[in-house]
């Protein structure tokens, strides 16, 4: 009998959550501080699955933190630098207030600091979560190596977004690790930024990611047996020794501007000389495995030689065209490239350098010309890097139509539509050669096959009509029997119309049910390649019209 | 200075001296009977001699000193005296002017009038202020600095110089707050994974202490959202797009288009306001007019209200009480009802069994449809992961598909215009994928 009354929302999912107000008061924070500490520790908010519950009633749009997380950040020992700062802040603007420099000077002196490295190590206990999220903390740092350095966000932060993003791509480099590489509409912009992005936000967002990347950076870098932070080679350094080094950058920035010239290799631990090739492991063949074994050492064959894809060719990058990005692409397998002196420290060689193989240049023509060396658009390096292959230059010379940069992280099913351009690629990459191509031989092989395939149908339907006419009349046709002809069986024939006949039986010995589920996939299946089979009807129509418009043009 | 006193005394005793000070009444220059005293006594020398003009006199000449600086019959007619010789001639003047040229200067060497008047000029120096030239413990001091002086000579440091000489000097180029910062752009990176936890004391002393880190809850580490950090952007985004791939990026924004459009015009349909129903002048008229002509509408609304209230009267007619015959009567029809309803549920029961068949259809049909309602909601749900969270007073909004037109398309990467901007690109991905809730510029 008796006991207390239940009252409403004392238990449940009321008392697991907290509004954000609340737990602000709990810390005791000011609300930019509770926001920055909630991106750094990785604590989000939650959106309840019964609001009304958990609002007591109302459905007002709150934001809520579980109880648990906000219980967990009280231990966290940066609170207690965040409320360090606050009062750091109100001691210094009283002294500006009542201009006593020294108390200035000694105050800023002695500023309070934090450190996130014991935050990295618990978001991320082993290495391999690091990288995990590596992806979004590389975005971040090469957002803002790109900001201009007014002030409004620290200066220092960005700098040390500048260094961490040009030790990754020397380690990229160094490791030969890209493998796709596209280029998109939203390029990298240097001089707008939107208003209504919250930057203070983001800048705590950056401040984490900088640690997690220089930490991973570092494994990676001792990985590979390179030297962290990283040195340029010393033969490479010697090589790199310029005159007027001044007009480049301020000293202690010019190491850096080298490093992110990415035109010379890095200094390692160990020096080896020459670079050994990593031998598979071979493991003892198991009768099942065999299949994979082998292809994963085809694999491993197909990327050992795509790693080496540019080696021994030699670039030179005319000055429109987008330097970071192409030396990036092209140092990482195996080419040599450089560029104008003028336009950034860590030239190598000159344009008048007679063993240039390909000079990448984006004007419609050139002043000029040497003789033993392509002249090409960017984008022939791009489509050589998704195409695994040395791509024909003939399609990238200045003033071509270019083909169509297609993506290389579109993975076409079967039945899908792939574009005529993909088709020659991978014809390509087979090692079949595409028809030695001038316009006026396709039309003329085009004209011909046409004829041909008028003729025969016209002779056919002749046939038809007077065997017809015949049996109307009411004449026996002469036709005789004769002897059969023995066809020769082929195999690779027999076995699939075998494989066929059986697919037909076990359709045939469904249930009504599977039957039924059968006929809807095989629906959606044939629908596909219905649509497929449109575009490139479309696409037909679309060459067509334009070769008819040329063959006008021309005439 | 005795015999200049002793000078000062006889001048003063000649009888035609005059003081500065008026004498006292000339009865007592005239001697008075005075009593005989025996002056060789040196107890009576101070006693009975009366120097009282004596000292009038030499407080004259100390008043004289004081304030005027010497005795005036020694001073020079100059200081005391000078000639007006009125107003001096013009021609003379200009003559003068050269020499006043020079004068000026000699003038403007000279001090000023005012100053030399203001010039205290008394021979008696002003008193010296002794306090100012005492210091306490001056002899121990001086004794105390000699002493240094002589083991300086000889060599000897004591401890505490020592001591300040080997304090290193305070590296004050350096600012410490900037190099133990997070962002300091060469802060030093270690190997965060390879070391191994410092297990050196009891977990339960560490955690008394403090000094153990508290454990991240496992909840902690689940992401979000399904969703991956980096989305890649549809192939028709390309700078260099292949058609078809570009159409169907096309069509997609195109469809986005038409149903912000198709949200406006619902709600200007509904804002709408027919045409007829507006107010025309003839209606405004009418309705202001309303009520105030009585001719026609009386006549018309009298006798159908009489026909009202007759029928209301009727309705209001009495109700006679129920006889026992009518009790009796509805019980039997109660009972009778009774009896039907469960003969027809009796009878519904058994026939039931025949029925059998349709009733398993039946409920195979309701399993059927809760099954699909299972699956349809698991599915909403599954698609739910993957939508933003509502976490705030802001809904999420989805950000414009960065694509060119057609006729934008640039032919090379020189000519290419970028569209939209990497940092709202990042800024909508953190917002998509739950890390922070919508939030827009404060206005």
């Amino acid at each position: 009998m008796g006991g207390l009354p239940k009252k409403k929302f004392e238990r449940g999912s009321a008392t697991n959550y907290i509004t954000r107000n609340r737990a602000r008061k709990k810390l005791m924070l000011s609300l930019p501080d509770f926001r920055r500490l909630c991106i750094l520790k990785g604590i989000y908010p939650h959106e309840p699955k019964h609001k009304k519950k958990v609002n007591k009633g109302s459905t007002a749009p709150r934001t809520f933190y579980l109880l648990k997380d906000i219980r967990f950040l009280l231990h966290e020992p940066i609170v207690s630098k965040f409320r360090e700062y606050k009062i750091f802040v109100r001691k210094l603007k009283r002294a500006y207030g009542k201009t006593e420099w020294s108390d200035v000077e000694r105050l800023k002196d002695n500023k309070p600091t934090y450190k996130l490295d014991h935050i990295v190590k618990e978001r991320y206990p082993t290495f391999i979560d690091a990288l995990r999220d590596i992806d979004d903390a590389l975005c971040m740092c090469f957002l803002f190596s790109t900001f201009a350095r007014t002030g409004k966000c620290h200066v220092q932060t960005i700098q040390l977004c500048r260094r961490l993003t040009v030790e990754w791509m020397n380690y990229v480099v160094a490791s030969r690790a890209l493998r796709k590489v596209s280029s998109f509409v939203t390029w990298i912009q240097y001089d707008f930024h939107p208003t209504d992005v919250d930057y203070r936000v983001m800048a705590t967002f950056t401040e984490l990611y900088t640690t997690l990347l220089g930490f991973v950076n570092f494994r990676l870098y001792h990985s590979l047996n390179l030297v962290y932070p990283p040195k340029l080679d010393s033969k490479a350094e010697s090589e790199l020794k310029e005159e007027h080094e001044d007009d480049y950058a301020m000293n202690s920035e010019s190491y850096l501007e080298k490093l992110s010239a990415l035109s010379s290799s890095l200094a390692r631990v160990v020096s080896t000389d020459e670079e050994e090739e990593a031998k598979l492991d071979e493991f003892p063949a198991e009768g099942e495995d065999m299949e994979q074994m082998e292809a994963i050492e085809k694999e491993q064959k197909q990327l050992e030689t795509q790693k080496k894809l540019f080696e021994g060719l030699k670039f030179f990058l005319n000055r429109e065209v987008p330097r970071e990005s192409l030396a990036f692409t092209i140092r990482c397998f195996g080419g040599r490239v450089s560029w104008d002196k003028s336009v950034c420290i860590g030239s190598t060689y000159d344009m008048t350098d007679e063993t240039i193989t390909h000079q990448i240049v984006d004007r419609p023509n050139v002043d000029k010309q040497y003789i033993n060396r392509d002249y090409i658009q960017p984008q022939w390096v791009y489509d050589c890097v998704n195409a695994k292959i040395l791509l024909p230059v003939e399609d990238y010379f200045l003033g071509v139509t270019l083909p169509p940069h297609l993506s290389p992280f579109v993975e076409e099913k079967e039945g899908d539509y792939v574009p005529p351009e993909k088709l020659k690629i991978m014809a390509l990459q087979r090692g079949e050669k595409p028809g030695a191509d001038e316009e006026d031989e396709e039309d003329e092989d085009e004209e011909e096959e046409e004829d041909n395939d008028d003729d025969e149908e016209e002779a056919e339907e002749e046939n038809l009509k007077q065997m017809e006419e015949q049996r109307s009349q009411g004449k026996s046709l002469q036709v005789k029997v004769t002897p059969g002809k023995v066809k020769a069986d082929n195999p690779a024939r027999l076995k699939e119309e075998e494989m066929a006949e059986e697919k037909r039986l076990a359709i045939m010995m469904m249930k009504k049910k599977e039957k039924y589920l059968y006929d809807k996939i095989m629906f959606g299946k044939k629908r596909k390649i219905r649509e497929a089979n449109k575009l490139a009807a479309k696409r037909k129509a679309h060459d067509d019209a334009e070769k008819g418009k040329k063959k006008k043009a021309r005439k | 200075m005795a015999a200049a006193r002793r000078l000062k005394r006889v001048a003063a005793s000649q009888p035609g001296f005059l003081t500065l000070k008026p004498s006292s009444e000339p009865a007592d220059l005239v001697g008075s009977r005075r009593k005989r005293v025996n002056k060789n006594k040196k107890k009576n020398w101070n006693k009975f001699s009366d120097i009282a003009d004596v000292e009038e006199f030499l407080e004259d000449v100390r008043h004289q000193e004081r304030t005027t600086g010497g005795l005036l019959s020694e001073k020079s007619d100059d200081t005391l005296f000078f000639v007006d010789l009125g107003q001096s001639e013009k021609p003379e003047q200009k003559a003068e002017e050269p020499d006043e040229g020079k004068k000026r200067k000699g003038k403007a060497s000279r001090p000023l009038r005012i100053d030399l008047i203001l010039q205290h000029d008394s021979h008696i120096p002003p008193p010296k202020d002794v306090l100012a030239y005492q210091q306490p413990n001056a002899k121990k001091l001086r004794r105390i600095a000699q002493k240094a002086e002589q083991l300086a000579a000889r060599g000897v440091v004591p401890r505490r110089q020592k001591r300040l000489l080997n304090r290193r000097p305070i590296d004050r180029t350096v600012n410490k707050a900037v190099t133990e910062a997070n962002n300091n752009p060469d802060r030093g990176y270690y190997n965060l994974w390879g070391q191994e936890s410092k297990d050196s004391a009891d977990p339960w002393y560490l955690q008394q202490t403090g000094k153990k880190l508290v454990k991240r809850p496992e909840k902690l580490n689940e992401k979000p959202s399904v969703l991956p950090a980096v989305e890649v952007i549809a192939p028709g985004g390309s700078y260099n797009p292949d058609f078809f791939s570009h159409q169907v990026l096309l069509q997609e924004a195109h469809n986005v288009e038409v149903k912000k459009k198709k949200q406006e015009d619902r709600l200007e349909k509904q804002l709408a306001v027919n045409k007829e129903d507006r107010a025309t002048e003839e209606t405004a008229l009418r309705e202001v007019v309303e009520g105030l002509i009585e001719e026609e509408d009386d006549e018309v609304g009298a006798p159908n209200s009489k026909e009202d209230d007759e029928a209301a009267v009727a309705a209001i007619a009495v109700t006679e009480k129920k006889t026992e015959r009518q009790r009796k009567k509805e019980k039997a029809e109660k009972i009778k009802e009774q009896q039907r309803l469960s003969s027809r549920r009796q009878n519904a029961q058994q026939q039931q069994l025949f029925q059998l068949r349709s009733i398993k259809t039946s409920i195979k049909q309701q399993e059927q449809k809760t099954k699909k309602k299972q699956v349809q909601r698991k599915a909403q749900q599954e698609a739910q992961k993957a939508q933003p969270r509502r976490l705030g007073k802001l809904k999420f909004q989805t950000p414009d598909l960065d694509i060119q037109l057609s006729d934008e398309l640039a032919g090379s990467l020189r000519q290419l215009k970028p569209e939209g901007s990497i940092l709202k690109d990042r800024f909508k991905s953190l917002q998509k994928r739950n890390l922070i809730e919508p939030r827009e510029r404060a206005k």
